[in-house]
């Protein structure tokens, strides 16, 4: 947590700081993957469900960018975990 | 002001060559298209492995660039999550093990630290590995780094001694005269400049057409499953001994060698596929499931563990395997430094360092010939053609 910070989470899966996501976007973050990169926001198991429209917000006031042109952070599959035994039969008869 | 070199990209191998040359004291700006790591060093597993090197040219970047991680990351501004972890080689057949002897002992003889295990050794360093497999080998100075943390690491310490980072920055044109770079053209303005370094990993072709200069990289995309955080599945990175021929294939189709080992946050990454699939970077559940089928036959245990992303990344695949570093021959200034497919991060270091040494005129730590772009001749030539057939 940042010194003074209120130490307010954002991420929740991998406890990343409101103050962590403000200083990595003055450190030059203008994209949501951008910030993830730096704090791994986004990067737990909910995989930026919980955090990422308020990090989307953050990364527009931080940055003056409209929040419609905040560019979103990539989707990849899976859409929730799923365990590694059911993956490898996925598709299989 | 005009700056001494204009680095192009912002993966590992720019940012590395804009660290060493703000360190010697060449003014640098390095421009990225998007953000920092956004391409293959963002979507990798940050390998700086020395096991799987061909002896040569190869093997010899691979022990330079891993001396100097040891050197550099004490004095990076932040951590980069560097563990020298060490790799475990893991066979499926009894059978093979005296062929792994065999490749240890050509390694030994080359001064890698290496020894050859029977199942037994081989269980008793990594316990949660199947009980029916066949034997391997252990690589204890492979290491591992967090390589989105190690761009942003060295773009912050070239920023530290001056150098200039400037990411959202398109190149749209390279102003040559006389045979000599003259400026570079971006979407912020023109730049003026005598060097440019084309560091723009699976897109360094584009980069290079717009000089006449042929640097025949095309991207091979693989592909990485991450499981939840979990303690202590794989102590080592796990790689199964097929991996070099997977990795050194020319095969179009698809390609797994098994790759298991756990990040500094407790997740488990998955891999590898190996594809030639143009610039598309989605993600393909069967090649998921071939992947994750492949990491279960190695570790049982895997299967209760649970995935929760998966990822693909770009990496720039040259013809002939051998990554391309040097100055090209038809335009004075033009230097290149791709080509690195699997093992960028692993060279980002050296890699920075030659193109520093060539570019301040000192005479570089290794030999270049065999790394130099002027091997495949210019776009059209026989040469050319004849490295694109490939």
């Amino acid at each position: 947590m940042a010194d003074g910070g209120t130490g307010l989470l954002i991420c929740r899966c991998e406890e990343v700081t409101q103050e962590e996501i403000e200083e990595a976007i003055r450190e030059g973050a203008r994209t949501v993957n951008e910030v993830k990169r730096r704090t791994r926001a986004g990067m737990g198991l909910c995989q930026g469900k919980t955090c990422r429209r308020l990090v989307e917000r953050m990364v527009a006031e931080g940055t003056g960018q409209k929040l419609a042109d905040v560019q979103p952070s990539t989707h990849r599959p899976p859409v929730r975990p799923v365990e590694l035994g059911i993956l490898a039969t996925v598709g299989e008869d | 002001m005009s700056p001494d070199a204009v680095v192009i990209g912002g993966g590992i191998i720019g940012t590395c060559c804009a660290y060493y040359l703000a360190r010697s004291g060449v003014k640098v700006h390095l421009i990225e298209s998007g953000a920092l790591a956004s391409g293959a060093s963002g979507a990798c597993e940050g390998n700086i492995l020395l096991w799987d090197k061909q002896p040569g040219i190869m093997l010899d970047l691979g022990k330079a660039s891993a001396a100097l991680f040891e050197e550099t990351v004490p004095h990076l501004p932040f951590s980069i999550e560097y563990v020298k972890k060490g790799s475990i080689l893991a066979i499926e057949r009894r059978e093979d093990l005296g062929a792994v002897d065999r490749f240890v002992r050509t390694m030994q003889g080359e001064g890698v630290p290496c020894q050859t295990l029977d199942l037994s050794e081989l269980r008793q360093l990594e316990p949660n590995l199947a009980e029916d497999l066949g034997g391997g080998a252990v690589f204890p100075d492979d290491a591992q780094v967090q390589p989105m943390l190690a761009v942003l690491a060295f773009a912050q310490a070239a920023m530290d001694h001056g150098a200039v980072i400037q990411p959202c920055t398109e190149v749209k044109s390279i102003v040559v005269s006389n045979g000599q770079v003259a400026a570079v053209e971006t979407s912020a303005g023109r730049i003026r400049t005598h060097t440019v370094v084309n560091a723009a990993g699976a897109w360094s072709k584009m980069i290079g057409q717009m000089v006449g200069v042929n640097v025949p990289v095309v991207p091979r995309q693989g592909q990485i499953v991450v499981t939840e955080p979990v303690a202590n599945v794989v102590r080592r990175k796990m790689m199964e001994a097929a991996y070099t021929q997977t990795v050194e294939s020319d095969d179009q189709s698809l390609q797994i060698a098994t790759v298991v080992e756990h990040t500094e946050s407790g997740n488990i990454l998955l891999g590898s596929s190996r594809q030639f699939v143009g610039f598309d970077r989605s993600v393909d559940m069967d090649v998921v499931r071939a992947i994750v089928t492949r990491a279960i036959r190695f570790f049982p245990c895997l299967k209760g563990i649970h995935a929760v992303r998966t990822y693909s990344g770009l990496r720039p695949f040259p013809p002939d395997h051998v990554c391309i570093i040097g100055e090209a021959e038809s335009v004075k200034g033009f230097f290149v430094a791709t080509g690195h497919e699997g093992t960028g991060i692993a060279f980002g270091p050296i890699t920075g360092k030659l193109i520093m040494q060539m570019i301040a005129g000192q005479t570089p730590d290794l030999p270049m010939e065999k790394l130099s772009p002027t091997r495949f001749g210019r776009p059209g030539s026989p040469a050319a053609s004849g490295a694109n057939a490939r």
